[in-house]
């Protein structure tokens, strides 16, 4: 399985001005601050779960932008009913991208139920219209712009390595300052 | 407001159904009341102005999403919450949701009013919808079925 950060770095490397960039909370908006992102970036750093449907808020107030949101496993499994409302509202400009690793990663590491989740058939059957597995960088290069430009509500699930010795640098940004920061032009 | 988010009970559905009927508000249909707390976060960072109309059961869901969310980011969020369980509620297992109601509110020091029908509810809406602006953070009005008749 492909680690975190080549993944999280050409996701970035292909987002544009038009995207806006919304991040769970743990390594991925721990990461950002360090990566050069062209998109306006809003970073969770509590409220798990509140990614997806603060970037589908954004979608139908914005649908001039391509709304990208960042989730893990451990978020989604509390609240996977918002699968069904984002399939409902259908915005045409959103991508949610899913990182699987099985673990509850910035609490410490624990392990998730075990419970063998398939998070595309989910995706699928509760009425997401766009649904790709990502293996690795090389197709995630391929999926992410096939999913901009669907024009569906669309979710990418990214099989993603767990490193308990990850170094992931601490928050670099309090919640202040990336409120004040965020705009979308 | 640019947009809505709910779910519904019986008095919310009352208010939902003649919102959908407004050309400048987008109603969601949401599935969860923290759902519908970020989907309006979202508007509202998005130049929009979101609002979040649920029962106060659903409220109670809330709690982590307000401190989580709304405080932390300091996001204007408007809230209008079905009372179910005051004393104008006839059905009698509302009743220990509406015992708490106000003292949840109080203890997560969330800004709240009580519509008073007998006065300018309108006015009380764009009170609520102003002071959330102004406090920057949540504000909700408790209604009565008896507020939407």
């Amino acid at each position: 399985m492909t680690p975190r950060k080549p993944l999280l770095k050409a996701l970035a490397g292909m987002l544009t001005p038009d995207d806006v960039l919304v991040s769970c909370l743990g390594a991925n908006a721990r990461y950002l601050p360090h990566l050069t992102v062209p998109a306006p970036v809003f970073a969770l750093c509590d409220s798990m779960g509140a990614a997806i449907p603060l970037a589908l808020g954004m979608a139908l107030q914005r649908p001039d932008r391509h709304v990208v949101a960042l989730e893990g496993d451990g978020s989604l499994l509390m609240c996977p009913n918002v699968l069904a409302t984002v399939a409902a509202a259908r915005p045409s400009n959103l991508t949610a991208l899913l990182w699987v690793n099985g673990h509850y990663e910035s609490s410490g590491g624990q392990a998730l139920p075990s419970a063998p989740v398939d998070w595309v058939a989910l995706a699928k059957a509760i009425g997401i219209e766009h649904v790709e597995r990502v293996a690795d960088v090389a197709s995630l290069r391929v999926v992410f712009p096939r999913a901009r430009t669907a024009r569906k509500a669309a979710l990418l699930v990214l099989d993603v390595a767990f490193d308990p010795n990850e170094p992931i640098p601490p928050y670099s940004e309090r919640p202040d300052e990336i409120r004040a920061r965020f705009k979308i032009p | 407001m640019t947009l809505a988010a709910s779910v519904p009970d019986t008095w919310i559905g009352t208010l939902v159904r003649t919102v959908r009927e407004s050309k400048k508000i987008r109603v969601v249909d949401a599935a969860r009341e923290e759902e519908a707390v970020a989907i309006a976060c979202g508007a509202g960072l998005a130049g929009g102005r979101g609002a979040v109309l649920i029962q106060n059961a659903g409220l109670f869901n809330c709690g982590g999403v307000l401190a989580g969310l709304v405080e932390l980011y300091r996001i204007p969020c408007f809230f209008i919450v079905s009372y179910r369980g005051d004393g104008r509620d006839p059905v009698y297992y509302h009743a220990p949701k509406g015992r708490v109601t106000e003292p949840t509110l109080s203890a997560w020091r969330v800004p709240f009013a009580i519509a008073d029908r007998a006065a300018d509810v309108e006015g009380q809406v764009v009170r609520g919808v102003e002071a959330a602006v102004e406090s920057r953070g949540p504000f909700v009005l408790l209604i009565s079925g008896e507020d939407l008749a």
